[in-house]
């Protein structure tokens, strides 16, 4: 009983640590996402690069997947074709 | 047959994400049954085979740009009154940011943008076999949007862009050194936006930028076939 005790306080503890150097920035992010990866494609890459970048191999197709599937943040606002051209 | 379902799932899921849903080159061309004059789809038709060279050029030799879909094409300005078509490409630009590009006022950025981009890419466009020539074709076109600097920290990011249409002869002789850039850019038809919002003719300066001819992006691969 004591050791569960420990256990579940070691938890909290973590958790509480952990998730003080969070900004409620990030939070809104990670509940607005319910998976890690944005995409299977996303996920492979990972498994193919190491975290540091240092020795990437990068295809074509990374960095459109990248794009259309917005790996690494928000939408950004853009203008609209129509009010560029005619038709 | 039970004990081996965990493994056929697995393999399946990782083929099967190895063969994505790609945005291929083709989806940079504007197809033909998309432009609503004859005109139009008579251009779309007859450079059809240099557009998709151009388009899959751009896809492999310039990866940090991305054409957006059915971004090039023979394209009427908004403003335009008769049926004038332009050879037209836009694209996304990618950039890593040291802080440089984000301490630029907004003119400084269109002009650095313009400069390393937008020159390239209409150079490029009129080594395309027979377009410059073609009475048809009214001159070439330009929209390029890139992620306004710090706006990705904010809520909203927002894009900052800037459309230009300038006409075949005012290119030739920018091109060919013959014209001032003060001169071409009063001539060209453009206009410069943040996200949604026109900021009308941001005054810009143009400089020789030959970034995207000696630039090697860090671990890409060209794919097999492919030349630059």
């Amino acid at each position: 009983m004591r050791c569960r005790v420990v256990a579940a306080t070691f938890v909290f503890a973590v958790m509480f640590l952990t998730g003080g150097c969070i900004t409620s920035e990030d939070w809104d992010v990670w509940r607005s996402h319910n998976t890690h990866f944005a995409s299977g494609e996303h996920g492979l890459f990972s498994l193919r690069n190491n975290r540091d970048g240092s020795n990437p191999r990068v295809y074509r197709s990374d960095i459109e997947d990248a794009r259309n599937q917005n790996w690494w943040g928000r939408y950004a606002i853009n203008v609209t074709p129509e009010q560029i051209y005619k038709n | 047959m039970s004990r081996w379902a965990p493994l056929v799932l697995s393999v399946g899921l990782v083929f099967g994400s190895a063969v994505p849903g790609l945005a291929l080159p083709e989806d940079g061309v504007t197809p033909v049954d998309q432009y609503t004059t004859a005109k139009g789809r008579n251009l779309a038709t007859t450079y059809l085979p240099e557009l998709l060279r151009f388009s899959e050029n751009v896809y492999h030799c310039l990866p940090w740009v991305g054409v957006v879909k059915s971004g090039i094409g023979f394209r009427q300005p908004k403003s335009a009154t008769a049926d004038d078509r332009y050879l037209s490409v836009w694209i996304s630009i990618d950039q890593a940011d040291d802080g440089t590009f984000a301490s630029f006022p907004l003119d400084r950025r269109v002009s650095a943008m313009f400069s390393r981009y937008g020159v390239d890419m209409l150079k490029r466009m009129t080594q395309l076999g027979g377009v410059t020539s073609d009475p048809n074709v009214t001159g070439f076109s330009v929209i390029l949007s890139w992620l306004k600097p710090d706006s990705a920290k904010s809520a909203q990011p927002l894009t900052e862009t800037l459309a230009l249409f300038v006409d075949t002869a005012t290119l030739r002789e920018f091109l060919a050194k013959q014209l001032p850039a003060p001169e071409f850019t009063s001539r060209a038809r453009y206009e410069v936006f943040e996200g949604k919002q026109s900021l009308g003719r941001v005054p810009f300066d143009i400089w020789e930028d030959n970034f995207n001819s000696t630039f090697k992006l860090k671990g890409y691969e060209l794919a097999k076939g492919q030349k630059c």
